[in-house]
């Protein structure tokens, strides 16, 4: 998914050069050292759902570094840059970053008297190699290429085995492995690949919470996050990586535009454009059962998004309007069907709407009480009404996915393509709209601080993410 | 008048076929005045079955529980006798064009 584009970038920036290299990988480091809080060890045991997708991208991206520093090819995360899993081992020889593993030969036995000094113990073997030889092709494929390059003799890599890392022997480990055995020299590769894991998941945490920041989702809260629900938290996070899988649909888009592709192919695009949105009406229904108000208040939205919500979302009819303006050459048909849509659409907002008044001027009815105020019984009311707000919130899910379809319904393929290239670039210009306004430099010192530091967060993380936003710039 | 020992689903059928549109609701439900106002301001005139003030209306939830195979029932729309279903069924219909036909070949619309 996203890790796709981002290793084709890998690749790319291999035949850079170092100076590129190092240039990427500011970023990463930058954040990593920025926010010094987090304890690694809790953020291991915490147990969020981890993106395995951006680890192999962070893994091959250091492996391609790592060659071109070198001049080498280390099929593994072991470059020396990463140097604060490394110098944890200053008695590790520097052969180690040449090998596959690391200390799978003699690197092994050192290892066992740093060891203590971390807080995690080395894990089962199994599971960590085990996991890194199911990642997907677009890793194995990148360490076949590397692969070409090693002489005979060296470790294979995870893609070239099966799940049974832990038990495979190459004729090199077989040859060096006199006197160790066959336990230690995995547990160290292993433990190994445990620290790089976590501090690559750390950096991912930390990436999520700079991209929720660029979104200016807790800009204007005094602290990070404070009444955020775990529910919200987390549609906060799901909804962040909607939105970079999002980008990289626009690019389809745009490419199949100018490309110039089969219809087929196109259908297949505009399809997959459509069901990336019904998947985040069936997130947001989950997230609606948990922290309705969070939906509603619009607070995992950008601020410019926020200002024209409606029941915790865009309005159909306002989005239909925009678009009429926006894909100016329509057949007659096709422009009468628009503002039939945009008819249906409005009848069913002001419907909502209205029920809507009617739930909020019943709980207000409730809640201030009548001339005998029942405490627990008027909450106990009050809460049975407060229920009815996840059913308008679905309601008007489910009229926008329903629009977004008769949309696609009535245009052509390609219509349909433009169609959401503007929808696209639409919201992402609010979003980049609400970053900048975020970020604008402010009369107080201590304003510009963080505005500074918001600017080069902001340029640090998601250069890309900006390149986007303002395509005819 | 109705007895006691009417199936109810016969006599939600008998209800349904009474008026071109039938729309049976719970007189608090907010959801429920959100449709009613969606058929109003399409120019229809519903015939709406409040349930709390029907004696039997529990029985007549229940069927429709059956009926729908959802728990949350109201509101549960009918078009010239057919069933059309709650909320979610009517707006997607309006939105894909197929609500109007229907209303006007039921003659709840004329235009």
């Amino acid at each position: 998914m996203g890790s796709q584009r981002i290793i084709g970038g890998g690749l790319g920036l291999s035949e850079a050069g170092p100076s590129t290299h190092h240039h990427h990988h500011v970023p990463s480091y930058g954040v990593l050292h920025g926010i010094n809080s987090a304890n690694p060890s809790t953020l291991i045991n915490e147990g969020h759902a981890f993106n395995f997708g951006e680890l192999e991208e962070a893994i091959v991206l250091q492996g391609v570094k790592a060659r071109n520093d070198e001049g080498k090819a280390p099929l593994f995360t072991t470059a020396p840059r990463p140097a604060a899993t490394l110098e944890m081992f200053p008695s590790w020889p520097i052969r180690f970053h040449q090998t596959s593993r690391g200390g799978s030969k003699s690197g092994g036995e050192s290892t066992d008297s740093a060891l203590s000094t971390k807080t995690e113990p080395p894990l089962e073997a199994e599971s960590p190699m085990s996991k890194k030889a199911t990642t997907p092709s677009s890793l194995d494929h990148q360490h076949h290429l590397q692969h070409d390059h090693h002489d005979a003799s060296r470790i294979v890599g995870p893609s070239s085995s099966s799940q049974n890392q832990s038990q495979a022997k190459s004729p090199h480990e077989k040859r060096k492995g006199a006197g160790s055995t066959s336990e230690k020299p995995l547990d160290a590769k292993a433990y190994v690949q445990q620290l790089e894991s976590s501090r690559l998941k750390l950096t991912q945490l930390e990436q999520d919470l700079q991209r929720a920041r660029s979104q200016g989702l807790f800009m204007d809260c005094g602290g990070v996050g404070g009444n955020l629900s775990s529910g919200g938290a987390m549609f906060d996070m799901e909804y962040g990586r909607w939105l970079e899988e999002e980008q990289r649909l626009m690019g389809e888009l745009r490419n199949g535009v100018q490309a110039a592709v089969s219809e087929g192919e196109m259908r297949g695009i505009v399809d997959g454009y459509l069901s990336h949105y019904d998947e985040l009406f069936r997130l947001k229904s989950v997230a609606a059962k948990s922290d309705v108000f969070h939906l509603i208040n619009g607070m995992w939205t950008s601020q410019a998004e926020r200002c024209f919500l409606w029941i915790g979302g865009f309005k159909p009819s306002d989005l239909i309007t925009m678009l009429i303006q926006q894909l100016e050459p329509l057949a007659e048909q096709q422009i009468m069907g628009m503002y039939g849509l945009r008819h249906s659409s409005q009848q069913a907002e002001d419907a909502l709407s209205q029920g809507l008044d009617q739930l909020q001027q019943s709980l207000v009815d409730t809640i201030a009480g009548g001339p005998i105020v029942d405490g627990v019984q008027q909450m106990v009311v009050a809460m049975g009404k407060l229920a009815n707000l996840e059913g308008f919130v679905r309601q008007a899910d489910n009229l926008r996915q329903q629009t977004l379809h008769q949309l696609c319904r009535l245009l052509t393929v390609r219509q349909a393509a433009r169609c959401f290239i503007v929808i696209g670039e639409y919201y992402g210009r609010l979003r980049a709209l609400s970053s900048l306004w975020a970020s604008r430099p402010r009369e107080t010192l201590m304003s510009d601080d963080n505005s500074c530091q918001t600017t080069t967060d902001l340029q640090m993380v998601h250069p890309s993410h900006h390149q986007n936003h303002f395509p005819s710039f | 008048m109705v007895g006691v020992g009417v199936d109810p689903l016969e006599r939600i059928e008998r209800l349904a076929s009474e008026n071109a549109v039938v729309i049976f609701s719970i007189s608090s439900c907010c959801m429920c005045h959100a449709i009613k106002r969606l058929f109003c301001g399409m120019g229809v005139n519903p015939a709406v079955h409040e349930l709390d003030e029907d004696p039997l209306g529990k029985d007549l939830e229940r069927a429709l529980i059956r009926l729908l195979g959802t728990s949350s029932v109201v509101p549960v729309v009918f078009i010239g006798g057919k069933l059309i279903g709650t909320m979610d069924r009517v707006m997607a219909c309006h939105i894909n064009g197929t609500l109007v036909p229907l209303l006007k070949e039921a003659g709840a619309l004329w235009l």
